[in-house]
């Protein structure tokens, strides 16, 4: 203390705390003004409204199907087991035990309720974020599988391989992916759908073209980062390999795919995360997942404000874990 | 053990055209220790380059142990697998230790069961000094210590022939005799090796024959005696005396 250079970061620290309160400031603000500007608009939030989106309580009712009266309840671990008598025979029931409504000895009728209990169901909320984890995770395999073979093809001498890579990248880079999802949907959807039918084959559901779109929209950007990754390890290393019996294949595999993938872990992570949010252009073919699940809540519901929020705060979830994920990865393999 | 008759490689960039070999005819016996010699740019990494096939030769035949590495019906990973190369920039796999460097070729070219490769690893880094670097990261190791390890990655896999491609010329000076040293006792251990350098020292001590190479072709063949003492051509005087 008292040093020239620990009053200097005294200085410094002063500053710094004062930037930092301006950021708070900018943040509060904005939050602030978004709500004043509602209330203008006599906007009322409901946010207690918006967990049910997410889980919510089930009524069910179980009732009898036919008349008679109850012969019988008897206990089977959690549940109660009610058989009901009636002249054509014998029917029995399942439900909870806090849920009984009726005792041994009396009479029923048909469609009385026997008993009513309480189920957790999946909101449709819910229910979208997971059709948009599952959609993005299989995207994302296939991307990288596509994405390793093209970028492996070309940069092959063979000029089948090489060109049909550099054809597919071109295609794929040069037009939008909306575009793409129609044309896979709309055009090859119908195609694929329409050779089955004729062999009498099930149809493949929206989902699978809604995958092999967004697939092969990260395969070239994949593709073209593995090209880049391959190419940045220096020949001597391909040299090494080879000179010590390896076939290219295992020189690949041991020696500069490790050290390109390694290298490319970066943009690979944007990618990934890129395509987790160009999954909410799924929802045109029909593909329920999370921004079309928000926006059917959105029309029933009429609470734009809140749903589309928590709708982004999904994504963000979701891509944030995700470049932790990859953050964890690239740490742990520098660390090596 | 090796036989090169007329190889020549031309290489081509731009318009330009390089004749990088010209008709070399060379022949390394069992055993024998050649060392290369000649300026910067006479073709001599070309030359042993050509020798497993990383360049390759344009004309000519090469036989390395009764097997012609330019027919194209040869396997030349088999033959590169009894060839062990040594690079001037050691080219250590950097995403591996130093004992997987070693033990990497075995275990996916040679097949041989992991703990026999370890051992033998071992074995080979404690020859070259090393072993209690075993389970670092290259890049943790001097150029010296790396030019080592390299050396016992190509002896892993148990190779008829070394090929040395100038193994001494990225290191710094007093790196430079650890690393001779571990080849001269290679040598003195009957290994058959063709070595690029400028290590005169090495030359004189160690080889067998000296070939002395420009502008692509092989000028004078002869003992280290015969060579640093009492050359015959002109020009291998001159390069002697540049250097000398």
């Amino acid at each position: 203390m008292g040093s020239p250079i620990a009053l200097k970061r005294l200085k410094q620290g002063n500053h710094y705390y004062f930037w930092v309160g301006v950021f708070f400031f900018i943040v509060i603000g904005v939050v602030l003004s978004l709500y004043f500007s509602a209330r203008q608009l006599d906007y009322t939030w409901r946010w207690y409204r918006i967990p049910q989106y997410f889980v919510y309580q089930e009524q069910v009712e179980i009732r009898s199907e036919i008349d008679g009266e109850v012969e019988s309840i008897s206990k089977k671990g959690k549940e109660v087991v009610i058989r009901v008598k009636g002249t054509e025979g014998t029917e029995s029931y399942a439900a909870p035990a806090s849920a009984l409504g009726f005792e041994e000895g009396d009479t029923i009728y048909y469609g009385d309720v026997l008993a009513t209990y309480k189920k957790w169901r999946v909101g449709i909320l819910m229910e979208g974020l997971w059709l948009t984890l599952k959609v993005s995770i299989i995207a994302i395999v296939f991307g990288i599988l596509i994405g390793l073979f093209t970028g492996l093809a070309r940069i092959s001498s063979n000029p089948a391989l090489k060109w049909s890579a550099i054809t597919y990248i071109e295609m794929i880079r040069g037009s939008p992916l909306l575009v793409q999802i129609f044309i896979w949907y709309f055009v090859l959807g119908t195609l694929f759908n329409n050779i089955l039918a004729n062999h009498g084959i099930g149809q493949i559901p929206p989902l699978w073209f809604g995958v092999a779109a967004l697939a092969g929209f990260t395969g070239a950007y994949v593709a073209e980062m593995v090209r880049a990754g391959i190419q940045s390890i220096h020949r001597g290393q391909t040299e090494a390999a080879r000179s010590l019996g390896m076939t290219y294949v295992k020189s690949m595999r041991y020696v500069i795919l490790p050290q390109a993938l390694r290298r490319i872990l970066p943009p690979l992570a944007g990618q990934f995360i890129s395509l987790i949010k160009d999954s909410s252009l799924l929802g045109i073919i029909a593909i329920r997942e999370l921004t079309k699940a928000t926006r059917e809540i959105v029309t029933t519901s009429l609470q734009p404000f809140e749903l589309w929020f928590v709708c982004a705060l999904l994504y963000l979830v979701l891509t944030f874990s995700l470049s932790m994920l990859l953050q964890y990865l690239e740490r742990r393999q520098l660390a090596v | 053990m090796i036989d090169a008759k007329n190889i020549s490689k031309t290489f081509f960039s731009h318009s330009t055209e390089v004749k990088a070999l010209v008709n070399v005819t060379a022949r390394i016996d069992p055993g024998e220790v050649v060392v290369v010699l000649g300026p910067s740019g006479s073709g001599k990494s070309t030359f042993i380059r050509c020798l497993n096939y990383l360049n390759v030769a344009d004309e000519g035949s090469i036989i390395i142990d009764g097997i012609d590495i330019l027919d194209p019906k040869t396997d030349i990973n088999k033959v590169r697998a009894e060839v062990g190369m040594v690079f001037q920039s050691f080219n250590l796999f950097p995403h591996k230790t130093v004992l997987e460097n070693v033990t990497l070729a075995p275990i996916v070219v040679r097949k041989k069961p992991k703990d026999e490769a370890i051992k033998k690893g071992m074995a080979l880094l404690d020859k070259v000094g090393i072993q209690e670097k075993a389970n670092v990261y290259p890049d943790q190791l001097s150029g010296g210590q790396q030019q080592r390890v390299a050396i016992a990655r190509a002896l892993a896999m148990e190779p008829k022939v070394m090929l040395f491609d100038e193994p001494t010329s990225a290191l710094d000076p007093e790196m430079v005799g650890e690393v001779l040293d571990v080849m001269k006792n290679l040598a003195r251990e009957g290994m058959t090796m063709v070595v690029v350098s400028h290590e005169m020292g090495f030359a004189r001590e160690v080889a067998d024959r000296v070939i002395f190479m420009d502008e692509g072709a092989i000028v004078e063949v002869g003992t280290p005696e015969h060579f640093f003492i009492n050359p015959t051509h002109e020009r291998t005087k001159l390069f002697l005396s540049q250097i000398l």
